[in-house]
């Protein structure tokens, strides 16, 4: 019971920590909150599906695709919506609410495409399940967790190691040295939103096939994975994963043992223990005070 | 000439900032830029790395129309730049500093990047031993792994010169770099100032400081009220009644 428990608990947590981590990258970059992370999650389930299911491409081809997609989606958002809203001057908070706008155009959008039925992936493994330790776990949910992780160290290590990880760095610290470096501060924080995106997408192709498919399917994980970004300290990375991890297993454990009727309920008491006690998150990150 | 600036024009709102300036620079000089407070230092600075757009006017460097660009791609065409106040990427450390102004001379893409491939690896290794050179150039080499916050005042601006300079840049506008340093770290900065010169840096300073200006400027240009009004050697500048006039019946100096 325990470990099937921690198994999904994982599952979900690792997917809240990817939408935390762009939560966190667009933080960075722009200073600012994207609202449709978690719908962009949506579109990469019914992507994915399509891709992998319709049109009968290979599962990796389609998660690349679906990750692509995604990608421009995110950047175009950035270019046609927010920076042309920035350079009108428009207040922060105004930038928020367009956001949330995007979410119900997006939403509304894959409704039309795809309708409000529920679809489900064809198995993707040929063995469905593995035994690990007295317990069968799905193929799906050991690939979740390794995608995951695969993904969220390879993003911290692109961000350290690389030189394009390293002028998004920049540009993210000082905007205006980064310029005067050469830097094209504009296509950093492009390519931000467009790997926050292509991340949500890939928790959405990853979930898909666990969860089924449908139009609602991102939008409590979307602010869960605010939550989660919070509670690891918001605007870093490393705490993303872990405050994703953190309630992800708080709520499944919650659902198991007591009732999954208060799991939500437990999951936010505790974003606003974190918010009085910490916060900083676990992470201590200063977000606030910057 | 290196930088060919001609009749630029700039206002804000019914204020003439840039008056129809030109100035000629060559390669290889030290060129100063001096003038009261407000006298349009810095807006003109501003103009020439692509901050701020010109009005009107036109900036030709080594023969290429550059006003309108970008600042990043001002950076590319080979001018760097520092700040008044200093601009370091704090949280980053010394040697990532001076590696983040190398970003445009560097070729590996964005792809890669993401691969990490054996092309970007090679380059990732030959950017750290030239920004390894250059911090030794200054004298910084053994603070390459600390923050670049948690250097001193001088030491900082130092590392915002080497950062310019490791864009191998043709031209480096210094804006007040002797602003906050002692009279000991003035004499190095000018020592500094004549090593870069060595380098084939052109090398464009607007400073506060006269005596300092006086002492290691090739050629001096005045600005007030956002427009030239003189031009020459030190000695020239020093003896020109109008250089004198605006001096001494300046409003804040």
């Amino acid at each position: 019971m325990l470990l099937q428990i921690l198994v999904s608990g994982f599952v979900l947590g690792c997917v809240y920590g990817l939408i935390a981590l762009g939560y966190s990258l667009i933080y960075k970059s722009s200073g600012l909150m994207n609202f449709v992370q978690g719908d962009v999650l949506t579109l990469g389930a019914f992507l994915g599906y399509t891709f992998f299911s319709v049109l009968g491409m290979p599962y990796w081809l389609a998660l690349i695709c679906t990750i692509a997609v995604a990608f421009a989606f995110g950047m175009c958002m950035e270019r046609f919506v927010i920076r042309k809203l920035l350079s009108r001057g428009v207040l922060a908070i105004y930038i928020v609410l367009a956001t949330i706008a995007i979410q119900y155009i997006l939403q509304n959008t894959i409704q039309a495409i795809w309708s409000t039925k529920m679809l489900s992936y064809p198995q993707i493994f040929s063995i469905p399940s593995v035994k690990i330790g007295g317990v069968m776990v799905q193929c799906e949910s050991i690939f979740c967790i390794i995608m995951s992780f695969l993904s969220m160290f390879g993003l911290q290590a692109f961000m350290k190691y690389t030189r394009f990880g390293t002028a998004m760095r920049a540009s993210a610290m000082d905007a205006k040295a980064a310029q005067a470096c050469g830097i094209n501060t504009s296509l950093s924080t492009g390519i931000s939103w467009g790997l926050a995106a292509g991340m949500a997408a890939l928790a959405g192709i990853l979930l898909g096939p666990i969860y089924g498919v449908f139009i609602m399917l991102g939008s409590t994980i979307g602010r869960k994975g605010f939550a989660a970004a919070i509670m690891g300290g918001y605007g870093n990375m490393y705490g993303a994963i872990l405050g994703g991890i953190l309630l992800g297993v708080v709520e499944t454990m919650v659902a198991g043992y007591l009732s999954s009727t208060y799991k939500d309920m437990i999951a936010y008491a505790l974003l606003l223990l974190f918010l009085f006690v910490k916060p900083t998150g676990i992470f201590n990150e200063r977000a606030i005070t910057e | 000439m290196l930088l060919e600036i001609d009749h630029l024009c700039l206002s804000f709102g019914g204020l003439k900032a840039t008056n129809d300036v030109t100035m000629h620079m060559e390669a290889g000089k030290i060129n100063g830029i001096i003038g009261p407070n407000g006298a349009g230092k810095t807006t003109f600075f501003n103009q020439i790395s692509g901050v701020y757009k010109p009005d009107s006017g036109t900036i030709t460097f080594d023969g290429k129309r550059i006003d309108g660009l970008k600042p990043y791609q001002i950076n590319e065409a080979g001018i760097a730049r520092t700040y008044q106040v200093i601009n370091l990427f704090r949280k980053m450390s010394v040697i990532e500093n001076v590696m983040v102004g190398m970003h445009p001379r560097l070729r590996s893409n964005f792809f890669d990047s993401l691969l990490h491939n054996k092309k970007q690896r090679e380059e990732e290794k030959n950017a750290r031993e030239k920004a390894m050179e250059l911090l030794e150039f200054v004298g910084l080499e053994q603070y390459a792994n600390e923050q670049a916050g948690a250097l001193s005042y001088g030491q900082q601006r130092l590392l915002e010169i080497v950062r310019g300079l490791a864009s191998d840049p043709k031209l480096i506008l210094l804006d007040e770099p002797a602003a906050g340093m002692n009279s000991a770290e003035k004499v190095e900065l000018n020592t500094l100032l004549r090593k870069i010169l060595a380098r084939g840096v052109t090398i464009l300073i607007v400073e506060h400081d006269m005596k300092l200006m006086m002492d290691i400027s090739d050629r001096i240009f005045v600005l007030n009220y956002g427009q030239k009004l003189a031009e020459g050697t030190p000695a020239e500048i020093q003896k020109n009644p109008d250089v004198i006039a605006a001096y001494l019946g300046g409003d804040d100096e």
